[in-house]
C-alpha cells in the first residue's frame, strides 16, 4: 500500500496542470477564434472545455482517493482525514477545508463551461458567444491557479504521520454535510454562466439573438440552487448547532445571500427587459455584481480577514481573490463604460404605477438589502483599519434593518402581482386588490384569535395574507383560462415562489417574536410541565466509540414518542458538540437539548426546551420555493407575437 | 346592475374602512401583553445581544464556549435579583466583562455611519429612480430626436416592404 502512497497526490498534481493548460489554450481558442472568424480554431473549444473537465474530475477522483485510502502523505489528508471517520463523513470530508472547497468549486466551474462549450457549439462563430467562453475559461485560469499554488490540495505533508484529527466535529455530524455545500456551490458557481455572457454582451456591443432567454434560464437554475443551498443550510443549523435557530447572520451566510440578493433583483428586473427591452444596461450590472460578490463573499470568508463558525481554515489565497475581484470590478466597469452606450434601449417607463415600476421598486429594495448586510459584514474591517479597534456586528443590527426592508418587501408583494404594464389606474388597482386584501385582514384577525401580539409579527401576517391573496388570484386567473397548464411559466412559477416566499416570512416572524424557552431539570420518574407538554426524563444512554463519547438523555414528551439530546466529545478535537433533538408539529416545535454538565450517574438532566411556533412552515416554504422555481423555468405559453402585451384600454362608450 | 354593485363595493369608501379596520385591530395587537416574560425568556433576550467574547461573531445566546457560560450564568443572576432592566443587565455586563461584548454598534462616532449609510443609500435610490421617472415622463411628452425619427422611418420601411412585394 505504502508504494501507492503519494501516487493520488502526484496524480492530482499532474491533472490539475492539464486542465490549466486546457483552460488557457482554451481561452486563447475562444479569443483568436472570434477575432478572426476562425470556424477551425473554435471548433476546437469545446475540446478544450471538455479537456478541463475530464482533469478536474481525475483530480477530485484522486482526492477521493487519497481520502478513502487515507494517504497520510499529503498535507490536506493530514489536515481532515482521520481514520476513525465513518465512511460518509470520509468522503465529504473532501470539501470539509478550503483547498477542498476550492476544488469543488473548480469541479462545477469545469462542468458548468463543458455544458455551455457543447450546448452552443454550433452558435460559437457568433462572437458574442465566443467572448462568453473566453470568460468562462478565463475564470477556470484563474481557479486552477489557485489549486496550483496557494489553495493546493496535493501539497505534499509532514513525514511520520500516520493518523489526523478527522473534519471539524460538525461537519461529521449530520448527513446534510453531503449536500449542502454542493448544492450551495452549483448557485454559487453558476451565476458565471450569465456573468460570461453578460461580458459577452458588453464586449461585442449587442445582445444577440435569444441572448435574453438563455441568461435568464441559466441565472434561474443557479439562483433556485443558491435558494436551495441557503435553505438547506439553515436547516443543518437547526438541526445541528443547538441554538434552535436558523440563521445567525454569520459571515458565511452573508457570503451568500448577498450574492442571492442582487439575484433575486435580476431575475425581476429582467423581466422588463423580456417585455418591454428596457433596463439592458442595468440587467447587466445585475449579473455582473452578483458574481463579482461571490467572489468578495469568497475572499472575505476564506481569506481570514474575517472569522465566523464556518471559517474552517485559513490560508493565503486572500490577495489572489481580492486581485480578481478587482480585475473583473474594473473590466466590467470599464466594459460598461465603453459600450453602455450602444446596449442603452430608446424606450422610457410611462408610470412608475406600473409591473414595470414595481420590478423597479423591488430592485431598489433588493439592492439596499445587499448593501446593508455587505455592509454589516465588513464593516468591523473598516473600523478595524481605520481606528484599530475590535468591533462586532451582530445578529440585531441585521434584524433591526432587515425587519423594515422585509415588511416593505411583503408591501410589493401585495400590490405588484396585479399591476399591469405601462399603467394602472386606481380604480383597477381598487379593483383587484380588493380580495386579496380582505385575505389579509382575514389573517390579521385570526392571528389576533389565536393570540398574536406586537406591531411587526402582526404586520408580517397581515401583508403576508394579502400577498398570498394577490399571488392566488394571478394563479386562480391563469388556472382558470389554461388549466394545470396555467401554473407554468416565469409569471405563474413565480407566483407558486412568492407563496413559498411567504410562508417562510410568516414562520419566521411567528419563530423568531414567540419563540419561549425555559430550563429544566428532570428526575427519572417525576414528569415536568412547560408549555402545555409534560416531559419525562427515562434514562441516560451512554455510546462510545473511537471517534466520539455520546450521552443521549432519553426524554418522553406528552407521554408519547422518545426524544434523545445529545452531547457528544469528539476525542481527537477535545470539542463538546451538544445535538438537539426535535419534534415536528404543524403548529410548532418543541426543541430539546442537553445542558452541560451531565453526570451520568446521577439520576437526573438539565435539559433546555424551546417551544417555537411554526417552524416547520419554514421547510415547506422552502419546498414550495423550489417547485415554483421549476415551474417557472419551463416556457409558459407563448403569446402570440401579435397579442397586446399590455392591459386593453378602455373601450370607451364603444358602438 | 352586478357590475355598479361590485364597483360600488370595491370604492374608496369601502376601502376607507378596510384601512380603519386593519389600524384598529393592529392597535389593540400591538398594545396587548403577550402574557409575563419568564425569567428564561429575559436571560435569552439579554443574551442575544451580547456577543461570546472567545468565539467569532457568535452571541452568548448561541454559544455553547465555557466563556460564554460565565457570562450566561451572570445574566441569570442579575436577571433573578430583579434589580435591573435588561438594559441595564447589558451596560453591567459590558462594564463587567470589558472587552468588546455588546453585538449592535452604538450609534456614535464612527459606528454610527452603519445606521447612518443604509439610510442614505436607499434616500439616494429612491430619488435616483423617481428622477429617472422625471426624465422619462418629459422625454414622452418632449419632441422626437432625429435619430428617433431614423429609427422609426427604417422601421415603417421594413414593415412595408414586404407588403409591397407581396
Amino acid at each position: 500500500m505504502l508504494a501507492v502512497a503519494g501516487v493520488s497526490g502526484s496524480l492530482g498534481r499532474a491533472a490539475l496542470l492539464i486542465g490549466l493548460v486546457g483552460a488557457v489554450f482554451g481561452m486563447f481558442a475562444s479569443v483568436m477564434g472570434t477575432r478572426q472568424h476562425d470556424e477551425k480554431v473554435l471548433r476546437l473549444v469545446p475540446r478544450f472545455a471538455t479537456l478541463c473537465v475530464v482533469a478536474t474530475v481525475g483530480a477530485f477522483v484522486c482526492m477521493e482517493y487519497a481520502m478513502i485510502t487515507r494517504d497520510f502523505s499529503l498535507a490536506y489528508i493530514q489536515k481532515v482525514g482521520s481514520k476513525s471517520t465513518p465512511a460518509i463523513y470520509n468522503f465529504t470530508a473532501v470539501w470539509s477545508a478550503l483547498e477542498g472547497s476550492i476544488l469543488m468549486w473548480l469541479l462545477i466551474l469545469a462542468v458548468c463551461t463543458v455544458i455551455i462549450a457543447w450546448k452552443y457549439r454550433s452558435r460559437l462563430i457568433d462572437p458574442l458567444v465566443g467572448w462568453a467562453m473566453a470568460t468562462m475559461f478565463f475564470v477556470c485560469t484563474f481557479f486552477f491557479m489557485l489549486t496550483l499554488g496557494p489553495a493546493n490540495p496535493f501539497g505534499k505533508g509532514a513525514a511520520g504521520v500516520l493518523d489526523g484529527p478527522g473534519p471539524n466535529p460538525l461537519l461529521q455530524n449530520h448527513i446534510l454535510v453531503l449536500f449542502h455545500p454542493p448544492i450551495l456551490y452549483v448557485g454559487y458557481v453558476g451565476m458565471t454562466i450569465p456573468f460570461a455572457f453578460a461580458i459577452g454582451a458588453l464586449i461585442t456591443g449587442r445582445l444577440g439573438e435569444g441572448w435574453l432567454l438563455e441568461t435568464r434560464r441559466w441565472a434561474l437554475f443557479s439562483w433556485g440552487f443558491l435558494t436551495f443551498g441557503i435553505i438547506l443550510g439553515g436547516w443543518w443549523s437547526y438541526e445541528v448547532l443547538g441554538w434552535s435557530g436558523v440563521w445567525a447572520w454569520d459571515p458565511v451566510e452573508n457570503a451568500s445571500f448577498i450574492p442571492w440578493l442582487t439575484g433575486t433583483a435580476y431575475i425581476h428586473s429582467v423581466l422588463v427587459q423580456e417585455r418591454r427591452g428596457m433596463l439592458r444596461v442595468w440587467n447587466l450590472s445585475l449579473l455582473i455584481a452578483t458574481f463579482s460578490l461571490t467572489i468578495l463573499g469568497t475572499f472575505l470568508t476564506r481569506s481570514g480577514v474575517l472569522n465566523s463558525v464556518h471559517a474552517f481554515s485559513d490560508s493565503d489565497i486572500g490577495p489572489y481573490l481580492l486581485t480578481f475581484f478587482g480585475v473583473i470590478v474594473l473590466v466590467s466597469v470599464g466594459l460598461i463604460g465603453w459600450r453602455g452606450e450602444k446596449l442603452r434601449s430608446p424606450g422610457t417607463i410611462d408610470s412608475p404605477i406600473s409591473r414595470e415600476g414595481a420590478f423597479l421598486a423591488n430592485n431598489v429594495l433588493f439592492g439596499v438589502f445587499a448593501f446593508v448586510v455587505l455592509l454589516g459584514t465588513v464593516f468591523p474591517l473598516i473600523v478595524e483599519a481605520l481606528q484599530n479597534r475590535q468591533l462586532i456586528v451582530g445578529e440585531p443590527f441585521f434584524d433591526q434593518l432587515a425587519t423594515p426592508i422585509g415588511i416593505t418587501l411583503l408591501v410589493l408583494m401585495c400590490i405588484a402581482p396585479v399591476l399591469p404594464w405601462r399603467k394602472a389606474s386606481g380604480e383597477l388597482l381598487r379593483q383587484r386588490l380588493f380580495w386579496p386584501a380582505w385575505a389579509g385582514i382575514a389573517a390579521l384577525v385570526m392571528s389576533l384569535a389565536v393570540g398574536a401580539v406586537g406591531l411587526a409579527p402582526l404586520l408580517t401576517f397581515t401583508l403576508g395574507g394579502f400577498a398570498a391573496g394577490a399571488a392566488l388570484r394571478q394563479l386562480a386567473l391563469a388556472t382558470r383560462r389554461q388549466g394545470l397548464r396555467g401554473l407554468v411559466g416565469r409569471a405563474n412559477g413565480g407566483m407558486v415562489v412568492h407563496i413559498g416566499v411567504i410562508i417562510i416570512a410568516v414562520a419566521l416572524a411567528a419563530s423568531n417574536s414567540y419563540t419561549r424557552s425555559q430550563e429544566i431539570t428532570l428526575t427519572v420518574g417525576k414528569p415536568a410541565q412547560y408549555g402545555g407538554h409534560s416531559f419525562e426524563f427515562v434514562r441516560f444512554v451512554e455510546e462510545k466509540d473511537d471517534r466520539r463519547i455520546s450521552v443521549k438523555a432519553e426524554i418522553i414528551i406528552d407521554g408519547s414518542g422518545t426524544y434523545a439530546p445529545a452531547i457528544q466529545k469528539f476525542i481527537n478535537m477535545g470539542q463538546n458538540i451538544g445535538t438537539p433533538s426535535v419534534k415536528s408539529m404543524f403548529t410548532k416545535d418543541i426543541y430539546l437539548t442537553l445542558q452541560p454538565p451531565v453526570k451520568v450517574s446521577t439520576n437526573t438532566a438539565k435539559i433546555k426546551v424551546f417551544i417555537k411556533p411554526l417552524m416547520m412552515w419554514l421547510w415547506i416554504g422552502g419546498g414550495l420555493m423550489g417547485v415554483g422555481t421549476l415551474l417557472a423555468a419551463f416556457p409558459g405559453s407563448r403569446r402570440k407575437p401579435t397579442d397586446p402585451v399590455s392591459a386593453p384600454i378602455a373601450q370607451e362608450a364603444s358602438v | 346592475m352586478m357590475s355598479t354593485l361590485n364597483k360600488k363595493l370595491k370604492a374608496w369608501p369601502v376601502w376607507m374602512l378596510m384601512g380603519i379596520l386593519v389600524v384598529a385591530l393592529l392597535a389593540v395587537g400591538a398594545g396587548r401583553q403577550s402574557g409575563p416574560l419568564t425569567q428564561e425568556d429575559r436571560i435569552d433576550n439579554v443574551t442575544q445581544r451580547l456577543a461570546c467574547p472567545t468565539c467569532d461573531g457568535e452571541s452568548v445566546y448561541v454559544s455553547q464556549a465555557p466563556s460564554s457560560q460565565n457570562i450566561r450564568n451572570e445574566v441569570a443572576r442579575q436577571v433573578a435579583s430583579g434589580q435591573r432592566t435588561d438594559d441595564e443587565i447589558v451596560a453591567f455586563i459590558e462594564s463587567s466583562f470589558g472587552g468588546q461584548v455588546l453585538l449592535v454598534p452604538r450609534a456614535t462616532g464612527l459606528d454610527a455611519l452603519i445606521w447612518v449609510l443604509p439610510i442614505a443609500v436607499l434616500v439616494c435610490c429612491t430619488a435616483g429612480l423617481a428622477l429617472t421617472f422625471r426624465r422619462w415622463k418629459r422625454e414622452q411628452g418632449g419632441q422626437a430626436s432625429d435619430a428617433d425619427r431614423a429609427l422609426v422611418a427604417q422601421l415603417l420601411e421594413l414593415d412595408t416592404d414586404p407588403t409591397d412585394s407581396l
